[in-house]
């Protein structure tokens, strides 16, 4: 009898072992269809003058839905062109396109964030639209505006009760993005301003994405965080303005409002002629001046400042 | 391709000699296939993992032990997260194993017709259930419940403790089915020996079919650990996912071995530093699970010996 169920243990622990194996195929699977999808890009631009070819886009999946829009619009345009948009996050975008397994790595930060110098300059830097971010808070808390000086002392564990910044008494509850999302560094970067935060202190919740920000915040009392404007619903939070300027567009546009950051779409120097067409596109009227607005991002041809990838501000 | 006797001797196998090596080499090859990947994962999260130890410079002894996991400053102690998955793992256990053994008692002792038809099934039902819908309903209820009870202390709800009510739930029909076979394995003389001696039915249960199916029974809660060790996507989604610094209570924000893996994964750039050390947490991961099957086949086999 005891033998049986040793067997039954066995068997379990067997498919287990079945299930990590395929989990691994997969990984290694996705891998290796990227690889065949630059194969095909090569051979597409082989001298036609007709745009034909494959194009793999991984990265943030902050603009994703942007650049999917634009893909499809393109494809249609172009029938024997073959786009696919794949998330994985900001990382994923720049080692993909810096290991050539991607012909297009999507990223909210400055590739000199993350990539060393050597690999940053075999980078091009297409900067297809530019995301305004602000503080969040749930509906109750009865605070509409913050100084970037209170920002930093919520977020580095300072002030910890909303009656020390003019709200009604009650805990802060920091709800922080992961460390490494494009969101958090764009938000520290203007906030905390060089400030470190000590080891002791920590938020309530991390969180993987920004759709999940939203529902927590909702749910939490007295809670804070931050999102892109794409994000912003009036139904579900509340958006703060910050040093009395409100998070529009318009503010972000002028500079007033300094809590922004470019999407970037890094290529290879040595891009193909797909790639390239699609980049232009990207950066045509026809998207900058209407699926980048429809979908909650600014043009960066409107912007009257810029930023450099040390966070310098400069007027254009 | 030696044969042996016992084919040789069966009359109707000589003809069919050649498709006995065709069978040998077809089974031979999945044999193969299943051999070359367990040694081939085992190798490359050895080589990836080890290369943060070797090449990059950081100390074994201090990634374990550093109470600071912060990636973006260079600072890798894996301690938070080992502490967040065992005590994630050990509380779910606790849980479950109450309830797992009283409903496995009555099934196997008390009620085998109620038991065996209805709700045995209904038990193993809930062992397909895919972890992300563990997650969501922990998500909203567990959460909400966790808010509701203790307030402003409790955050947004997520922490250690909705980590292990969710886990307790995910892997009781595992613990519950496996110590149904454990009790149900206990051979009947046992506990006819037992009332011929005149001992009720509880003394029964407990000094005589528990204590023999005790070593089935810690396989089973092994089996459940190891699977709570090696969730991820429920736990991700209630723990809170802060890998920053040491849980300080229940309903601290935390983050395990596997949610600090999944998450940290996206924003790694490959050959980076970052990356390497996510791979070591993939190594000790490994090295826990193996470290668990070692001890349910020395449990196995030292009940086997135990009942002959």
């Amino acid at each position: 009898m005891q033998d049986i169920s040793r067997r039954k243990f066995l068997g379990l622990m067997g498919s287990a072992a079945v299930l990590a194996g395929l989990g691994v195929a997969g990984c290694g699977g996705s891998g290796s269809s990227s690889d065949s999808g630059s194969a095909d890009a090569g051979a597409g631009d082989s001298g036609s003058s007709s745009l034909s070819g494959t194009i793999v886009c991984s990265g943030a999946t902050s603009f994703q839905a942007l650049v999917e829009d634009a893909a499809n619009k393109f494809m249609d345009a172009n029938p024997d062109v073959s786009i696919s948009v794949t998330g994985g996050g900001s990382g994923q975008g720049l080692s993909d396109v810096k290991d050539g397994k991607a012909q297009i790595g999507r990223s909210d930060v400055f590739a000199e964030a993350k990539l060393e110098a050597a690999d940053v300059e075999k980078l091009v830097d297409n900067q297809v639209a530019v995301v305004g971010m602000g503080p969040i808070v749930n509906s109750n808390v009865d605070v509409d505006d913050l100084s970037t000086e209170q920002l930093k002392g919520i977020f580095t564990g300072e002030i910890t009760d909303w009656s020390e910044v003019g709200g009604t008494a009650g805990p802060i509850q920091v709800i922080n993005r992961k460390p490494g999302s494009g969101t958090r560094a764009t938000f520290e970067a203007a906030v905390l301003q060089g400030a470190t935060v000590p080891d002791s202190w920590k938020p309530v919740a991390e969180e993987d994405s920004s759709g999940t920000v939203v529902e927590k915040v909702q749910q939490t009392e007295g809670s804070i965080s931050y999102l892109a404007f794409s994000y912003y619903d009036d139904s579900k939070f509340k958006a703060l303005s910050v040093d009395g300027v409100a998070p529009t567009a318009e503010n972000v546009e002028s500079g007033d409002f300094k809590i922004w950051a470019y999407e970037h779409c890094y290529t290879p120097a040595d891009a193909d002629e797909v790639t390239k067409a699609f980049i232009d596109y990207m950066l045509s009227d026809e998207v900058q001046g209407e699926l980048v607005e429809k979908d909650g991002f600014i043009p960066v041809s409107g912007m009257k400042v810029q930023k450099d990838a040390d966070g310098n501000i400069s007027n254009k | 391709m030696a044969k042996t006797k016992e084919e040789y001797k069966d009359k109707k196998m000589m003809p069919k000699g050649q498709l006995e090596s065709v069978g040998l080499g077809l089974t031979g090859a999945c044999v193969a296939v299943v051999a070359i990947v367990v040694v081939a994962l085992i190798f490359m999260v050895a080589q990836q993992g080890l290369t943060t130890f070797f090449a990059d410079g950081i100390g074994f002894g201090s990634f374990i032990t550093g109470q600071n996991w912060i990636p973006s400053d260079g600072r890798f102690g894996a301690l938070p997260l080992i502490v967040g998955s065992f005590s994630v793992t050990l509380l779910s256990t606790l849980f479950t194993l109450p309830i797992a053994l009283g409903s496995a008692i009555f099934v196997v002792e008390i009620q085998p017709g109620f038991g065996r038809k209805i709700f045995q099934p209904l038990v193993e039902l809930l062992v397909g259930i895919p972890s992300v819908v563990y997650g969501l309903i922990g998500l909203t209820v567990v959460n909400a419940a966790m808010r509701s009870i203790f307030g402003a202390a409790a955050g947004t709800g997520a922490g250690i403790l909705s980590g292990a009510i969710v886990l307790a739930v995910m892997i009781l029909p595992t613990v519950t089915t496996l110590s149904i076979d454990a009790l149900a394995a206990v051979p009947n003389a046992y506990r006819e020996g037992s009332y011929a001696l005149g001992c009720t039915r509880w003394q029964t249960v407990w000094h005589v079919v528990l204590k023999s199916a005790m070593p089935s029974l810690m396989t089973a809660v092994i089996m459940g650990m190891t699977r709570a060790f090696g969730e991820t996507l429920a736990v991700q989604m209630v723990i809170g996912g802060v890998e920053k610094s040491m849980p300080a209570g229940l309903l601290d924000p935390a983050a395990t071995l596997t949610t600090a893996l999944t998450s940290g994964l996206s924003n790694a750039t490959t050959g980076s530093v970052e990356y390497h050390a996510l791979w070591s947490l993939g190594l000790i991961l490994l090295a826990m699970s193996l470290f668990f099957i070692l001890i349910i086949h020395l449990i196995g086999s030292k009940g086997a010996a135990k009942h002959d």
